[in-house]
């Protein structure tokens, strides 16, 4: 079996052979690029780059040679793209660790230590603070409230940082032959490797309504104002499906997995009540779900942080048939659980090793002991990719990731 | 209890602003003590609230409108408590810790002790621990609580607590952590008196410190 086959049968819930394995193939997967630069320190790799493919984020983009080493499964195909030396440059983070930004990217220092990231306007979309290792959002486009029409959503939306400063293949949406590019990239990358590939096409719907509106001011409208929030979501949902449209045109039978996002639980349960979710967002999630279904070979993948349990049989009806990052330590989501409960009807991609607590802060020992637990419950019967719960951050000993894939090895 | 103090109580559980600003106004043109309408209109809906929050009966969002609707009515009734010397439960300084810049957690936490009538001083998000060493000697507040959401930013508690330590004033305050990442043991390594799980719970907490 090879890898792209191991991560179809996983998601098919046939227990392939070996658990199948991601690192970097979407941006809550993957690695921040501080980690990254240590872990290659730690393995004495000194030749090759740290290249910062999601700037908002930090993460690191793995090359080829991690990715061959740690036997991952599955990449973004967001990596063909700045695949040239000239596509980046070289820059030093506060931190003091040397690393790549994407030429187009050029956050500006302050006097105050920050890094803020500017439109081309000039309005600032983004600061990083001295002692933070990613960027914040500071623009909230629709704070104020509703705008009378959506016909300037396109540039609201270039103002938050999520998409402003969007990792590739994105940051080269508006070239003018981005979608010819992109199949044709994708194209050569499935020719090149048998690993599994992603395509990263967002269509968030809560999260966007809270980068417009900023977050507590969504939340009330999710029960004041119903209406303007129908109003923002329908401008949503006609972009996205725009969007979708032209991916399945580009990637749809190239592309094995689309991912969408959004964050819809916190650590003590869904942001919302499951009525209120059922009805405002769960329909034209179906829409959307139901258009790649349709229309592309992609099986479709949702991000969403947070305690879901409580809305899990409603995201397995939307359509969604893969669930990550399972975020194992928020409220009801203890892997034994959503195994035993959800475990046939969706593929988790996550949950193989938490990093609130035990990859950051535990001894190598403790976090073999705590993935094996994990693989032991979640990998029965497929149904599972392995991955840590969210990205590895900054805090994480590069020998606990090395622990960590030493264990992963063992069910392989 | 009074009917126009029902009104603002149900009012409050349902996240309805306006409602809470007329009925607190009415409240105080029918003569009620303004310390009753916060005491028993007000802060006993918010109690429930919490309640309701914790066991996962209500989320996130209605938590927020009800702590919307309370802070317009204190905001009316502010004045009022003011003139006839009615006493906050306490002090708090509250902040998301260096490095930080996430603050819906935080500002829960505070909308949830305003709403059991103690007095907030928000300090923002990415505050250094000299900021939070100046607001403690400046105001001498009884509770100081912070947060933080990812764990690259959590040392920074400890710093806090360190220049609190080094300026003389650990003593003076109880700290209480909270956020995502932190959990009992964290909060006992870095030397914080408490930890509480979420925005309810850091009511419950901060009076059991207190011994209120």
């Amino acid at each position: 079996m090879n890898a792209r086959e191991r991560v179809l049968a996983a998601i098919n819930h046939q227990e392939p052979e070996g658990v199948p394995v991601d690192l970097g193939a979407t941006p809550s997967s993957g690695i921040s690029a501080i980690s990254y630069h240590t872990l290659k320190q730690h393995l004495g790799i000194t030749h090759g780059h740290t290249r910062v493919y999601d700037v908002v984020q930090q993460l690191a983009q793995p090359e080829e040679e991690i990715l061959d080493r740690y036997r991952i499964d599955a990449v973004d195909i967001g990596r063909a793209f700045n695949d040239q030396d000239s596509d980046w440059y070289d820059i030093t983070l506060p931190v003091g660790v040397s690393v790549q930004f994407p030429t187009w990217f050029r956050p500006v220092p302050q006097p105050d230590g920050n890094w803020d990231a500017l439109a081309p306007d000039g309005t600032r979309i983004a600061t990083m603070p001295p002692a933070a290792t990613f960027f914040d959002q500071t623009c909230f486009p629709y704070v104020d409230g509703y705008p009378a029409t959506y016909a300037d959503l396109p540039d609201a939306m270039s103002k938050v940082l999520w998409s402003g400063l969007v990792h590739s293949p994105w940051d080269h949406a508006s070239e003018a032959d981005f979608w010819t590019q992109l199949r044709q990239r994708a194209l050569a990358l499935r020719q090149s490797t048998d690993r599994a590939l992603m395509i990263v096409v967002g269509c968030n719907l809560f999260e966007w309504g809270t980068f417009l509106r900023r977050i507590d001011n969504f939340l009330v409208d999710l029960i004041a104002d119903p209406d303007g929030v129908e109003r923002l979501l329908d401008a949503l949902l006609e972009r996205h499906l725009a969007t979708l449209e032209k991916v399945c045109a580009a990637v749809g039978d190239i592309a094995d997995i689309c991912r969408f996002g959004d964050d819809l639980g916190t650590d003590r349960g869904p942001f919302m009540s499951p009525a209120t979710y059922r009805q405002l967002f769960k329909p034209r999630q179906i829409i959307m779900t139901d258009y790649v279904k349709k229309h592309s070979q992609m099986h479709t993948f949702l991000h969403s942080c947070g305690s879901i349990y409580k809305i899990m049989p409603d995201l397995i009806e939307a359509g969604f048939e893969i669930i990550n990052p399972v975020q194992i330590t928020s409220r009801d989501m203890e892997p034994e659980r959503l195994k035993k409960e959800f475990g046939k009807d969706v593929t988790f991609w996550g949950g193989g090793c938490d990093t609130r607590h035990i990859l950051n802060r535990g001894t190598p020992a403790q976090v073999k002991e705590h993935v094996r637990k994990n693989i032991e419950i979640l990998a029965p019967g497929g149904g599972f990719v392995f991955n840590t719960v969210h990205n590895i951050l900054p805090d994480v000993p590069p020998q606990n990731i090395v622990a960590m894939f030493e264990a992963v090895d063992e069910y392989r | 209890m009074n009917e126009i103090l029902d009104e603002i109580y149900d009012d409050i559980l349902a996240g309805n602003i306006s409602g809470v600003k007329a009925n607190v106004q009415a409240a105080l043109d029918a003569g009620l003590a303004p310390g009753a309408i916060l005491n028993e209109g007000m802060i006993a809906a918010m109690s429930e609230v919490g309640q309701l929050y914790e066991s996962g009966d209500i989320y996130v969002a209605e938590m927020l409108i009800s702590a919307r609707s309370l802070q317009a009515g204190l905001a009316i009734l502010k004045p009022h408590l003011r003139e006839t010397n009615v006493k906050a439960t306490g002090r708090v300084v509250i902040g998301t810790v260096r490095g930080d810049l996430h603050d819906i957690g935080k500002n829960l936490v505070a909308m949830m002790l305003e709403g059991a009538g103690f007095e907030i001083e928000d300090l923002g998000t990415d505050v250094s621990p000299q900021r939070f060493v100046a607001a403690v000697q400046a105001s001498h507040p009884d509770v100081v609580a912070l947060s933080v959401l990812l764990t690259t930013t959590m040392p920074s508690m400890l710093t806090t607590i360190q220049a609190l330590q080094a300026a003389g004033l650990r003593d003076q305050v109880k700290v209480i952590v909270g956020g995502a990442p932190v959990n009992e043991e964290y909060a006992l390594e870095v030397g914080a008196d408490g930890y509480a799980a979420d925005a309810s719970q850091a009511v419950t907490l901060a009076k059991t410190l207190l011994a209120l």
